[in-house]
């Protein structure tokens, strides 16, 4: 059981790298550095040299090659993919183990889960960044680390967990869960659909409280993809509806957190509730800092991963809320 | 005189000094240069005298728990060298006194941001948060990290993104700093049943807890480098002082010794004593 402990928490660690480095991928437009899959431009590993280079752009004309683009593409891939033999040692550790036969049910879905991972990574570059593909492909990325820390929370025995107990919060949590999963989605769409700069200035977007936008073409799910959708297709006003949808959910799940800290904070798990409001305010002040410095590169990387780790918050306190 | 000294050690003058530092840091930091030293004294006076009335007020109300433990049985009121109702009306003289120092010389938004911090600390925390929760010091600390944005406010009118920012450094550190003090007088607060941390969930907790603020406030030290509020030298030191924050919590978190628990608390008023003078530094050096 303790090895099943230690490998799921490595296995967050991991996961947490992975989710860097595939907003890192997202961020720098490297989601095309790499044509083909899984193999980088028919190479296993990116061309170095200029030979390589050479056969990569005779294979793939369509394609200029950039080692910049391709580098990031090829490391999230190899991380990926040693999260998936994590997975696969996760489960032959759960069958090795009899003290808690249900967590193999959770190490063998794990792993098919991290399988559907591959193969939509493998549509987000057949696909050309589809957003909705490459939405579909981040909300794997987090209930992967999710299900990571699930399995340790499962293998773990913290008794300052046990001890608490908030059966009466079951509504105001699950709601919690609900609308961060909303403001989750319309984070990655404003991302996958290039909108973080729609809106330049803060409070205001493009100098206005009510700026001209076009919901229905920014939230289409069914668009063209056109030669590929690198740097977005969509309209202006479509891109501000995108980014303000997010900016005025942020100011609902601020509300729904707070109500949730405020009761969570009379009870033993108020520990939680200072973490989730701290985590709020550093999501908040990283999201305004990503607008007015214009998207720097480790402020969105960390605005991802802030991102995931609220949800790790969330899920524990519903974990605490629902549990027996 | 041991009157006088009797009233001015109950206005926590080490506190109130160091929240007039980083008030003072918040001064300097609004503008490229000083522009009137008079506004910068006037208002410094201001934020002591409610600063102070503060801290009175806090001791008038915990006097009973105060007699109890050994950190606060020197104070004045346990010692009985002032009574209940004297120390409550010096508060209530000195505090309307700084509001209206501030009211008339300064500006009205840093009076009422003063003044909310006084009620948040003197009543809210102490009487109700104090007693409420095991995360008393984390949401209460919000109003012992005002003084940056009061010191900011009463040279620009503002609330300026930047002074959050400094509030943001002090609320995150905060809790670190108290727990370490809190898992050393973890008997006392239990005696007297205010349900600190180390109470309530232990004091192996209360260290991973610990160690992970310590691990946000290193990033969150950062911020003002991020957001080109400060310079190279700003980042070194934030760099090097959270480092040494986090080696304390973690030397803590392996260790039994209750003498670290000290050591941590001890380096943690150096901790924002020195951010906030790197800060100044960096203010003033790189041009």
């Amino acid at each position: 059981m303790n090895n099943i402990k230690n490998l799921s928490f490595l296995g967050i660690c991991l996961a947490f790298v992975v989710i860097a480095l595939g907003a890192w991928t997202r961020l720098v437009d490297a989601g095309l550095g790499c044509p083909d899959w899984p193999g980088c431009y028919g190479f296993v590993v990116f061309p170095i040299n200029e030979a390589d280079i050479a056969i990569a752009e005779s294979l793939y004309p369509e394609f200029p090659y950039d080692i910049n683009k391709a580098i990031p593409e090829v490391v999230h891939r190899y991380f990926a993919a040693t999260l998936g033999l994590f997975a696969i040692f996760l489960v032959y550790l759960s069958f090795k183990q009899n003290e808690n036969k249900n967590i193999r049910l959770w190490t063998i879905g794990l792993l098919i889960f991290i399988c559907c991972q591959g193969i939509f990574g493998y549509l987000t570059v057949s696909l050309k960044l589809l957003p909705i593909i490459v939405t579909g492909h981040l909300f794997g990325g987090f209930t992967t680390l999710t299900l990571f820390f699930y399995i340790f929370l499962k293998s773990s025995n913290f008794e300052i967990l046990n001890k608490m107990k908030i059966p009466n919060l079951k509504f105001i949590a699950g709601l919690a869960f609900f609308i961060l999963i909303i403001q989750i989605f319309l984070g990655v769409w404003t991302s996958t659909n290039y909108a973080s700069l729609a809106c330049a200035d803060f409070p205001t977007c493009q100098g206005s409280y009510l700026p001209e936008m076009d919901f229905k073409n920014g939230f289409n799910l069914n668009q063209e993809v056109g030669p590929n959708y690198l740097y977005g297709l969509l309209d202006n006003p479509s891109r501000v509806a995108v980014h303000y949808s997010h900016r005025v959910s942020a100011i609902l799940v601020t509300l729904i957190f707070l109500i949730l800290m405020s009761k969570l904070w009379f009870t033993n798990a108020a520990p939680l509730a200072s973490t989730l409001g701290i985590l709020l305010i550093t999501q908040i002040s990283l999201g305004i800092i990503n607008v007015v410095y214009v998207l720097p590169l480790y402020v969105a990387i960390a605005h991802n991963l802030v991102a995931a780790t609220l949800l790790l918050t969330i899920f524990t306190i519903n974990y605490l809320a629902w549990k027996k | 005189m041991n009157l006088l000294r009797s009233y001015y050690v109950l206005c926590k003058p080490n506190v109130v000094y160091m929240m007039l530092i980083c008030a003072l840091v918040g001064m300097l930091l609004a503008e490229e240069s000083v522009t009137s030293v008079t506004n910068i004294v006037v208002a410094l006076i201001g934020i002591a005298l409610c600063s102070g009335s503060a801290a009175a007020i806090n001791q008038v109300i915990d006097r009973k728990a105060d007699a109890a433990m050994t950190r606060t049985d020197q104070r004045p009121l346990p010692q009985g060298e002032l009574s209940a109702t004297h120390a409550s009306s010096f508060a209530f003289v000195i505090g309307v006194v700084g509001a209206l120092v501030l009211y008339l010389y300064i500006n009205t938004l840093t009076m009422i941001l003063t003044i909310a911090s006084l009620i948040g600390y003197a009543f809210i925390y102490t009487v109700y948060l104090k007693r409420a929760t095991p995360q008393n010091i984390v949401i209460g600390g919000l109003a012992g990290a005002a003084p940056p944005l009061l010191g900011w406010a009463a040279i620009s009118n503002t609330i300026d993104p930047y002074a959050l920012l400094l509030v943001l450094i002090i609320f995150v550190w905060t809790p670190p700093h108290f727990w370490a003090l809190a898992i050393y007088r973890k008997d006392e607060y239990a005696k007297e049943s205010i349900p600190m941390l180390p109470v309530t969930h232990g004091v192996a907790f209360t260290k991973l807890q610990i160690v992970l603020y310590t691990i946000i406030l290193f990033i969150v030290s950062i911020l003002p480098y991020i957001v080109l509020m400060s310079g190279g030298i700003y980042l070194i030191s934030a760099v090097i002082l959270s480092s040494m924050f986090m080696y304390y919590s973690i030397k803590l978190y392996f260790s039994s010794d209750d003498e670290i628990a000290m050591k941590t608390f001890n380096f943690s008023i150096y901790y924002i004593f020195l951010i906030f003078v790197a800060l100044l530094c960096d203010h003033y050096l790189i041009r």
